[in-house]
């Protein structure tokens, strides 16, 4: 029960977040300049045509009761309707692009959550050897560099030069992502390259400190083989910060998915959220903004979960 | 400063950074005035030139415009952006931070879950989001609204840094003078802290170039006809296979910024870090 | 005696390469260890006594250079790579450190990290080396040892864990065990009982062991023989008595007669200090490394080193050690009489005339139990309350004390970690506000922090913290650190007037001129302290609560700070709140005592009447445990079972009763221990009668 206690502390700071953070994002919205029913009917409209829009679309109902309808709309899982592309239900399109960019991000995840553990555990077991410098240089470089300058670097060598990929990565009409997979391989490397320098620059800091503990002392000493002093003694306790740092970054990763989509020009929820930001489609920004809002919390309430767990000071916590 | 000296020497690659940023800092504040092409100039004999051609040291894009004068043109609206915010994000993540680190308490409580609010949207998709639906950006809504999305993590920064000073017993020993609050956070613990922060701050300098370069590239950064290294990668995007270069060396003009100063940063950390 | 060296170190040396040169950590040094032997090393800290273990077990930074030999059972060790290395750790030569807390990996349970050194050394399987393990634990009298191995460290007690790490140790019967000061980390009756069980093991599985310490007192109860190391090189050597009856180096010397201990008392004596402090030694220092700091020192001594024979057995590296220097022999702990020292300071009650106002104000009695005293005391604490809670509990720092400081006297506070004498000084001096109850300073309440009190209070009550590296700012000078509280408290404009006043306090406190502009990172430990009791006298305090004050520092530095504590007392009129847990250090300096324990009043009264029997069962047993620093003394010693409580529970009864050894059955648990008033100024908390608390130790 004590183990609960601070997961359902976690829950309701959850959702305090995201109430926040959706009244945030629609009071913002709102307050994009322009009428919303004008755009939708173009500036030939006579103001009778606006005004009655206006009235059918509940424009002329206070924020707070939009606010609510808005909110209770998406809780039953109501997306709304666009505006740009005139009364197209968003769910529609929605979850189709959250799922290429949930096939995507995986990939991407699937690259660089290994890499960068292996070589930042490598890097800190050799710190300040050759091998350190130059892993800590590449992923200092690596994590410096915006999505869209590794992908235009990639797609200069791997789509232009060498031709192996192709160039955008468009899914035909009428396909799934899963049978073009090959079209995935640039946009994920351009997202590993950031996360790789970010997750492995933690996994050295964090190995190092373990290396110089107490403990690590003491099972060196009492004749342990190297073998069994990394992985037994320091693996287990120099995961955990990464842990939290890869989780945490769920929600930055999807952040990123908007640079590497548009540049890509892959169909999911970065470029989703990027057109709809182009043509002020107020709805689907909203939608996109609020859902981006809930992987972060989601997933940085598992980290915390999974962290809780993986942690014995925090499972059996106290003692005599 | 014999100290300095000695991390210099294990970390040879400080001193190309450097170059590489004064470089750039030449190039923001002299370099518009020397150049042979104005950035808008459109050379109709020269479109897609490959680089070298007709006077164009880095070739032209599809208008016929001088790749190498709109970069160095460029340089001078990223680098200024970039200053401001790390300057006002770190100010006010300072401001905040050590407000709320100091008194603790509910101040700090209130603070905290601000942050997780605000930090629960990628800056990057906060920033974007607001300067498209405010649209027309230019330096000073880039400036303030990259600073806002950038103040919850300096702001966590400074926090961490005033939390590890708060509890030591210059502190006590000043509060049982009758020392003031202020007093107490700028004059006796500030100091203590004034290494991470600057590293914070330089850091921040990188994220910033990082951030204004993508706004660029989504268009929602500055607007045409104005020169922005990030918006020139998105216009020649659709020319990569005629003119690589195009967009090429844009990307590159960011990597080595970005990673110059990132590696000052590192270098900077490392100088602080054994100083405690 | 002549049996042959199990272990022999010969011309060891050590030197670190660092970006300001080569340091040398140890030079020429040889050792020999024989079988069943214990070793005991003693000298400051930085002296080279951990670098010295490390470097027999090859674990040193990468910068580190070794040279010489070390021979165990016939083998070099200096020769050995890493992987040869890994047969000796653990299995022939196992390590205890002095941390135990984070010395096991708090990602394992307990039983993991033991059963691992059985199947790497042993190859045992699986469940023969969980056996091992449980045997081993059962070994050092942890009887629950099953349930204790499937335990996370975070989840037993430091004197658990540190007995946990030296049944690890113990798991493949090493031949040496190293001990790296395996009880400072614990509180003295923890220690106590640790000692005893090293002890007694190293009989059993017939080990030598070599013990590492700063103190003096530890090293006497375990060793065989003694080695005093100072700047890296062994300067004396020698059975464990002679060495302390015959002390050849005039650094033995030096660092025996600095420690406060049994009958050496401020009224009689000054400890005696050493000049300077430990330096760093570059490569090319020749001569004897004690020779800045010796008193005796001539053109020789900086020439000559290395150590000679000077009775068989008994090694010393000066050759001041040659001559027979007869009124020196006797004089080993030399008493310097204090030149003002007012005469009759006699065993018990002895009171210099000087004292006489506050031993009449005692006679008014405890707090407020007692009829109304005829002098008010300068502070006053009445059935004071400290909680600190959170969520989840609520620690009762302080349930209910009553005490008092009387003007222009020092009392001391002792007790454990954990019994809220700290909580006590910080509510004194106003860090922090009671739950509960008042604190009178001269017949005014000042229960509050310094947020609420008036100017006149806060110039009044100082505080000197123990950490004097944490307490001065390192961001200022010496200069601005006096400066500022001048400034502010003082309300002196005149910038002339400040720095003379400045200078003034420097003098007060033996450092010059040139200290004004120094940075107070590049100050050693006792010049730090010095600055930092400088500044608590900046406004003429009535009272200075003194935290821990000499805690962190060295011996050395520890008498000279002592010292100057006890004369500025003298001339200033001062009073002192003395916090320490270290019974010699509290016995020294106070006139009063107050012993504690979780956060209650065991006994109060003064020195010489706390310090003998009758006395509190506690207090019996704290004298018992403190290690002493004269190997002639032997006594029955007091071991006290289990930790203390959870200071979290209520306890209904006395505090004590857990762990007390003249335990009355129920009555203790049940009912509150009633004040008994052995005299017009000793109390005690106890349901024992006078004659039971007549114990057998004493100091």
């Amino acid at each position: 029960m004590t183990f609960f206690r601070p997961f359902l502390k976690r829950l309701g700071g959850m959702a305090i977040t995201l109430v926040a953070m959706s009244i945030l994002i629609f009071l913002l919205v709102e307050l994009m300049p322009g009428d919303a029913a004008q755009r939708v009917l173009g500036q030939s409209a006579t103001p009778q045509a606006v005004a009655a829009l206006r009235e059918s679309m509940g424009l002329n109902d206070p924020v707070w009761v939009r606010y609510g309808r808005w909110a209770s709309g998406m809780l039953r899982g109501d997306l709304g309707t666009s505006l740009y592309m005139r009364g197209v239900p968003i769910a529609s399109i929605f979850w189709r692009k959250v799922g290429n960019s949930l096939v995507l991000a995986m990939l991407a995840l699937l690259f660089y959550v290994p890499l960068s553990i292996v070589f930042g555990v490598l890097a800190g077991v050799k710190a300040g050897k050759l091998t350190d410098s130059i892993i800590s240089f590449f992923g200092l470089a690596t994590m410096a560099l915006p999505e869209f300058v590794s992908g235009i670097i990639l797609m200069t060598v791997f789509a232009v030069k060498l031709a192996w990929f192709p160039i955008t990565s468009v899914i035909p009409i009428g396909e799934s992502v899963w049978n073009n997979l090959d079209i995935l391989i640039l946009p994920a490397l351009s997202i590993t390259f950031v996360m790789f320098g970010y997750v492995s620059r933690m996994q050295r800091s964090s190995m190092i400190s373990v290396m110089n503990s107490d403990y690590i002392r003491s099972a060196v000493l009492k004749g342990m083989p190297m073998r069994k002093v990394i992985f037994r003694h320091a693996l287990k306790n120099a995961l955990l910060p990464t842990i939290t740092i890869i989780g945490m970054n769920m929600g930055w990763l999807f952040g990123g998915l908007i640079v590497v989509e548009t540049l890509f020009g892959f169909p999911g929820l970065g470029s989703l959220t990027m057109s709809a930001v182009k043509t002020q489609d107020t709805p689907l920004i909203e939608v996109c903004a609020l859902f981006i809002t809930a992987v972060f919390v989601v997933s940085t309430a598992i980290t915390d979960l999974l962290y809780g767990f993986l942690n014995p000071r925090i499972r059996y916590p106290g003692g005599s | 400063m014999r100290r300095v000296w000695y991390i210099a020497k294990r970390n040879p690659l400080i001193f190309p950074a450097l170059i590489i940023i004064l470089f750039w800092l030449l190039a923001a504040v002299v370099g518009p005035s020397r150049m042979a092409f104005s950035y808008t100039a459109m050379d109709m004999d020269h479109q897609m030139t490959a680089p070298g051609m007709g006077g164009h040291f880095m070739g032209t894009d599809s208008l016929g415009r001088d790749i190498w004068s709109r970069i160095v043109f460029g340089s001078r609206s990223i680098l200024t952006i970039a200053l401001l915010t790390s300057l006002f994000s770190s100010l006010a993540g300072v401001v905040l931070g050590f407000t709320a680190g100091y008194f603790g308490g509910r101040i700090d409580a209130l603070f905290l879950r601000a942050m997780d609010i605000m930090m629960a949207v990628p800056p990057l998709v906060l920033s974007m989001v607001v300067l498209g639906v405010l649209g027309n950006s230019n330096i000073l809504t880039l400036t303030l609204i990259v600073s806002i999305a950038y103040t919850p993590a300096t702001a966590r920064v400074a926090r961490g840094a005033l939390l590890s000073c708060k509890n030591i017993e210059y502190v006590d020993a000043a509060r049982l003078r009758g020392e003031s609050h202020l007093y107490i956070m700028f004059r006796e613990i500030l100091p203590n802290t004034i290494g991470p922060i600057i590293v914070e701050v330089t850091a921040r300098f990188a994220y910033s170039i990082m951030m204004v370069a993508s706004l660029g590239f989504l268009g929602v950064g500055l607007q045409p006809p104005t020169p922005d290294w990030g918006m020139m990668v998105i216009e020649n995007k659709t020319i990569i296979k005629a003119a690589p270069w195009a967009v090429l060396y844009p990307s590159l003009a960011i990597a080595s910024l970005v990673i110059a100063i990132s590696l000052f940063s590192d270098f900077l950390s490392k100088v602080v870090i054994r100083d405690q | 005696m002549t049996s042959k060296p199990l272990l022999d170190i010969h011309n060891l040396n050590v030197v670190y390469e660092t970006p300001s040169g080569s340091i040398v950590a140890i030079r020429d040094l040889s050792l020999e260890l024989r079988a069943n032997e214990a070793m005991g090393i003693i000298g400051e800290s930085g002296c080279g006594k951990s670098t010295l273990s490390y470097a027999i077990l090859d674990y040193l930074p990468p910068n580190a250079r070794r040279s010489g030999s070390i021979m165990f059972n016939g083998d070099d060790l200096l020769l050995k790579t890493e992987k040869e290395m890994q047969n000796y750790r653990g299995d022939r030569i196992a390590m205890v450190y002095q941390n135990p807390y984070s010395a096991l990996n708090p990602s394992l349970t307990i039983g993991e990290q033991l059963d691992e050194v059985t199947r790497v050394h042993r190859g045992f399987p699986r469940t023969q080396a969980r056996e091992e393990s449980i045997k081993a634990l059962k070994d050092l009298s942890l009887g629950e040892a099953e349930g204790i191995v499937r335990r996370y460290p975070h989840q037993v007690s430091g004197g658990i864990q540190q007995r946990i790490c030296i049944a690890m140790a113990l798991l493949c019967q090493p031949d040496i065990m190293i001990l790296d000061e395996p009880t400072t980390a614990l509180d003295v009756t923890t220690e106590a009982s640790i000692l005893d069980i090293i002890g007694e093991l190293k009989e059993r599985h017939r080990m030598s062991l070599i013990y590492i310490s700063h103190d003096i007192g530890v090293v006497n109860k375990i060793s065989d023989r003694i080695a005093v190391m100072y700047r890296g090189e062994v300067v004396e050597l020698g059975p464990q008595e002679e060495l302390f009856d015959h002390p050849r180096h005039p650094y033995t010397r030096a660092l025996i007669n600095c420690m406060p201990r049994a009958g050496v008392k401020k009224e009689t004596t000054r400890l005696n200090t050493i000049p300077g402090y430990v330096t760093r030694r570059s490569a090319d220092e020749r001569g004897c490394p004690f020779a800045s700091r010796c008193e005796k020192r001539n053109a020789v001594c900086e020439e000559i080193y290395g150590l000679r024979e000077i009775e068989s057995g008994h090694l010393a590296a000066c050759d001041r050690a040659y001559a027979d220097d007869v009124s020196e022999k006797k004089a080993a702990i030399p008493l310097v009489p204090k030149a003002k020292s007012p005469a009759g300071a006699g065993a018990t009650g002895g009171w210099s005339g000087t004292k006489d106002s506050s031993a009449a104000a005692d006679a008014g009695g405890f707090g407020t139990v007692g009829p109304d005293t005829a002098t008010t005391p300068l502070i006053r604490l009445e059935k004071v309350y400290k909680y600190y809670r959170n969520r989840k509990r609520t620690v009762r720092a302080l349930d209910g004390i009553d005490a008092k400081i009387e003007k222009h006297d020092v009392l001391g506070v002792v007790g454990e970690s954990g019994c809220g004498k700290s909580t006590m000084g910080h509510l004194v001096a106003g860090l922090l506000a009671p739950t509960k109850g008042n604190i009178y300073f001269e017949g005014k309440d000042i229960s509050a922090t310094w947020q609420r009190r008036s100017g006149d209070t806060i110039r009044d009550i100082q505080l000197v913290f123990q950490n004097p590296g944490r307490s001065l700012n390192p961001s200022f000078s010496v200069e601005q650190i006096l400066d500022r509280p001048i400034k502010k408290m003082l309300k002196i404009r005149s910038r002339r007037e400040r720095r003379a006043m400045v200078i003034d306090l420097l003098k007060k406190v033996d450092l010059g001129e040139e200290y004004l502009s120094r940075p107070s990172t590049r100050l050693s430990g006792g010049e730090k302290q010095r600055i930092a009791v400088a500044r608590a006298f900046v406004t003429s305090p009535r009272l200075i609560v003194c935290d821990e004050p000499t805690s962190a520092l060295d011996v050395s530095v520890q008498a000279s700070v002592l010292n100057l504590l006890g004369e500025l007392q003298e001339q200033s009129h001062t009073s002192y709140l003395f916090i320490s847990h270290d019974l010699n250090v509290v016995n020294y300096i106070s006139d009063h005592i107050l012993v504690m324990y979780l956060g209650r009043v065991c006994e109060y009264g003064l020195r010489d009447e706390v310090v003998n029997p009758p006395y509190h069962p506690y207090t019996e047993a704290l004298l018992s445990s403190a290690p002493d620093v004269n190997p002639s003394h032997k006594q029955k010693p007091i071991r006290l079972e289990g930790a203390p409580p959870d200071p979290s529970a209520r306890i209904v009864g006395c505090p004590f009763a857990g762990r007390c050894h003249k335990k009355i059955d129920d009555l203790c648990d049940t009912t509150p221990p009633p004040l008994k008033r052995l005299s017009e100024t000793h109390y005690i908390f106890c349901h024992l009668s006078e004659d039971h608390l007549k114990g057998s130790a004493h100091l």
